[in-house]
């Protein structure tokens, strides 16, 4: 029952949010999400507490039969591989609903498409059923582009509908795969457990697996399909590239690792070391047009191309180790580029831009943002691996697990690791050093300093979820044994489906 | 392209250097006459009062009792060695005495003027062998480093005269300030004019103090600066002290860094211009110009009624040792318009044509240096800092 409590409480929200009488102002409605998101995050801190950590399979099962006429079951379960993601979603979201501030238009309608996409995004976590996967994976679409289209900035039109195109290819494709696989075995049986592709030839089952990648591979997104991430990030709103780059990319790794590996884990063998070539790809790729960026939130957003690649490199080596990574990496990029988005939310806020060719100076102690560099600073070490946060243990795992499975490609991502460094310290340097300034230098010194910036402090309250972000991500790279607990059973368990190339 | 809210960043209009100068002939004030800068520089230079107070008399115990010490940890502590004294100063519940070591720096190595020429002389040299002498056979350490580096000790001896002398200068302008600050709540200061004027009578009269230290080694009397040396409290240490705190200064590691490679510094010492009156009022906490740990020393003897206004200015607490820099400029700029008043070749009422142009290129020659510094804080536009 707890785990279609992690559907009920958001969807049940939503309604509530709808049919709240009379005029609530943006301020209720955003303590009434706060306060049922929180009651999701009790909630799967509940899942957490009852998750026996020594079993390797699903937990908490529920299954009811649905339409089984089309092989629909409503059948929810959770293993070490959902849960840290199920976890994340809930602090997210809730994050993503304290950081709304001053939201002019359909309040209303905004805070019920941010439990909406939380409650499909549990639903996906949990699904155990392909079908009532997609239907949730679907879901969540709407609200998203509806979040980008109507609360966006002043391109979200262009934004919101390129990100609409590429992820209906996503689910049309994830759907094909569903499809051709009940098609191609002679099965109706659209659940999670019983391993069908067995029953399937090998070009079958490639032809499957590769519609998968693609599908999931735009959501991660992975090089050449991450098209649509960048400007999707740069028209969202702060709270929703948080959910968007914390959680909603997440969907695509899950899938990729839960279904494309958990379904076809031979074809999965076969085609390993082109994965593991095209995870060095995406990784470089993304690293080297974040250099090449100006606006602070596309750096942050091609940043996440180059790390999701990082667990596609991971899924590919499929080694006990490198799974392990596979998870670290999703929860701490989870927490990672939340973070980031969130404070170059609040840079945009205080000055109007997040061009680094204007902003300098911002670390400056008294005029300037001093705690919001700081913070910038700990989260750029830790996207850039530096040991003591979450960031270095992930990579760590990821690359000790690939490299003897593939070398050049896991030394190629390792480079990319190095790039990381070299953007975000690019952007610290531009955004943060220096003389304080909000507009073009002039190319003299000397007037820039004639400049008196006036910039609105940063309230404490501003602050506290970015300070609660790096508190996690400080933990989880000081003590990564509890998550190591909760997830390695599962990604052992999940190594050994396929012979494997590590 | 970004637009940026335009109330975000505000660039006063700076003077020219010609506005500059009429405003000198014409004996105005060059820091515009308003009741907002009225309250800033009197109650700013207050503070200030305060500080140099402090200063010059550490600088003066550092000069007499810690002379040729060549480890003086002690010597912020004016010879109070009680550990109430060391725990504050530890926990740094103290004045920053290092900025006035850094003004001290600043006019030993710029060294223009009557005291400087001075301690280049024979003269000195003489003084410098005599007490060398007399320590010498007190102190061992001092015995055997004499030896090892002869120019040493001497530099030491040119350091101690320059720190005596700034804490003499400092003596007076504490005096100055405190008193003006007097004089307004006694309401005989009520504008900015009556301040320049207040500050100009103040420096006239302690024009020809004169300039003097000694020291005791044996219960004996050491001439450093002797009286003979003829030197004044005006033209041999106020004047050299403008021109290395408030023109001159030095290229610091702050907000703007300058690459002497690529000569963005002029060889020329005499062509710097990183005085307090052409600093970025933005602090790098360092202790050179702008002088963040001057202002951290001010804001602790901040004039209630000051401290009041700031709380309605920008971030009010928040940015209030940047808003202390910005009244600091504007007092400076008041100090160097009586200095340059008190020093003008003839009276401004004057119609005799060749006195008329002596003063025109005197009061240009000022202007010229002045354009260049931060005459975007004279305009008056400080409503909403």
């Amino acid at each position: 029952m707890l785990l279609t409590a992690l559907l009920l409480i958001p969807f049940l929200g939503t309604l509530a949010l709808l049919v709240w009488p009379g005029s609530p102002s943006p301020q209720q409605l955003r303590l009434g999400t706060i306060a049922i998101l929180s009651l999701q995050l009790l909630v799967a801190l509940l899942v957490l507490a009852g998750f026996d950590i020594h079993q390797g399979g699903m937990q908490l099962l529920e299954q009811h039969r649905w339409l089984p006429g089309l092989g629909l079951d409503y059948s929810l379960g959770i293993d070490g591989l959902s849960l840290p993601l199920v976890l994340i979603n809930a602090a997210l979201t809730l994050v993503a609903a304290v950081i709304t501030r001053d939201i002019d238009k359909r309040p209303r309608i905004y805070f019920a498409m941010l439990l909406l996409i939380s409650g499909a995004v549990n639903g996906a976590f949990l699904a155990q059923n392909l079908l009532l996967f997609f239907l949730f994976y679907e879901l969540e679409l709407i609200p998203l582009w509806l979040l980008i289209s109507v609360w966006g900035g002043a391109n979200r039109s262009y934004a919101a509908t390129k990100f609409l195109i590429f992820t209906a290819i996503s689910g049309m494709l994830i759907l094909g795969a569903f499809l051709g696989l009940a098609l191609l075995t002679g099965s109706a049986d659209f659940s999670l457990t019983p391993v069908l592709s067995d029953r399937l030839a090998m070009g079958g089952q490639l032809v499957l697996l590769i519609a998968l990648l693609i599908g999931f591979g735009i959501k991660i997104p992975l090089v050449p399909l991450h098209n649509w991430l960048p400007d999707a990030h740069t028209q969202a709103s702060t709270p929703v590239s948080v959910l968007l780059a914390g959680v909603l990319l997440k969907l695509g790794t899950y899938g990729l690792l839960r279904f494309g590996l958990g379904l076809f884990p031979e074809a999965w063998a076969k085609l390993a070391p082109v994965l593991a070539i095209w995870a060095a790809i995406s990784v470089l790729y993304g690293s080297l047009a974040a250099i090449a960026q100006t606006d602070m939130k596309r750096m942050v957003a091609y940043s996440s191309v180059g790390h999701m690649g990082y667990v596609l490199l991971a899924a590919a080596a499929n080694t006990p180790i490198s799974l392990l990574g596979a998870v670290f990496q999703m929860v701490s990029h989870g927490l990672i580029s939340a973070l980031l988005f969130l404070l170059v939310g609040i840079v945009y806020r205080k000055t109007g831009t997040r061009d680094l060719e204007v902003l300098r100076g911002l670390l400056n102690p008294e005029k300037g943002l001093p705690l919001t560099g700081s913070l910038m600073i700990v989260g750029v070490m830790a996207s850039a691996g530096l040991p003591g946060m979450a960031g270095f243990i992930s990579e760590f795992l990821v690359f000790r697990g690939s490299i003897n499975a593939f070398p050049v490609a896991t030394l190629l991502s390792m480079v990319g690791s190095g790039l990381t460094a070299v953007y975000f310290l690019l952007l610290v340097n531009r955004a943060f050093f220096g003389r304080l300034a909000i507009t073009p230098p002039s190319g003299d010194p000397l007037v820039d300093s004639r400049q008196d910036v006036r910039l609105a402090v940063v309230a404490p309250r501003e602050t506290i979820p970015a300070i609660t972000l790096v508190a996690a991500v400080v933990a989880l790279g000081l003590i990564p044994s509890g998550l190591s607990r909760i997830s390695e059973v599962a990604t052992t368990a999940m190594s050994a489906l396929s012979p494997g190339v590590g | 392209m970004p637009v940026i809210p335009a109330q975000l960043v505000v660039a006063p209009a700076s003077l020219t250097r010609e506005q500059v100068q009429a405003r000198l002939l014409a004996g105005q004030t060059l820091l515009n006459d308003s009741a907002d800068h009225l309250l800033e520089v009197v109650a700013v230079l207050e503070s200030y009062g305060e500080v140099l107070d402090a200063y010059s008399k550490n600088l003066i115990y550092q000069a007499e009792q810690q002379f040729l010490n060549p480890l003086p940890i002690f010597k912020y502590l004016d010879g109070d060695f009680s550990l109430a004294k060391i725990w504050r100063h530890l926990n740094h519940d103290r004045i920053n005495f290092e900025y006035a070591e850094y003004c001290m720096k600043a006019m030993l190595w710029h060294g223009t003027g009557g005291l400087d020429a001075y301690l280049d002389g024979e003269a000195f040299a003489a003084n410098c062998a005599t007490i060398i002498a007399a320590k010498r056979g007190r102190d061992p350490l001092l015995a055997l480093l004499h030896p090892l580096a002869p120019a040493f000790l001497p530099e030491l001896i040119r350091t101690a005269a320059t720190v005596h002398a700034l804490g003499q200068f400092w003596r007076v302008m504490s005096d100055l300030f405190l008193d003006l600050a007097a004089a307004e709540r006694d309401g005989r200061v009520r504008s900015i004019p009556a301040v320049v004027e207040f500050i100009k009578q103040g420096l006239v009269a302690a024009a020809a103090n004169p300039i003097t230290y000694g020291v005791q080694i044996g219960g004996q009397q050491h001439w450093v600066l002797p009286p003979e040396a003829g030197l004044t409290f005006l033209v041999d240490v106020a004047v050299p002290y403008v021109e290395a705190v408030f023109l001159r200064g030095m290229p610091f590691l702050g907000t703007v860094s300058f690459n002497a490679q690529a000569q963005q510094i002029s060889p020329d010492q005499a062509q710097f211009a990183y005085g307090a009156l052409y600093a970025d009022p933005l602090p790098s906490m360092g202790a050179g110009i702008p002088p963040s740990l001057l202002m951290q020393d001010m804001y602790r003897h901040l004039p209630e009624s000051l401290h009041r206004w700031y709380q309605h200015q920008g971030r009010g607490e928040g940015d209030v040792r940047v808003k202390i820099c910005m009244s600091f400029q504007k007092a400076m700029f008041c100090v160097t318009n009586a200095a340059i008043n008190g020093t003008m070749p003839h009276a401004l009422a004057t119609e005799v044509p060749d006195e008329q142009a002596a003063n025109a290129a005197y009061a240009l020659a000022w202007a010229t240096r002045l354009a260049a510094g931060r005459t975007d804080c004279l305009g008056g536009l400080t409503a909403g800092i």
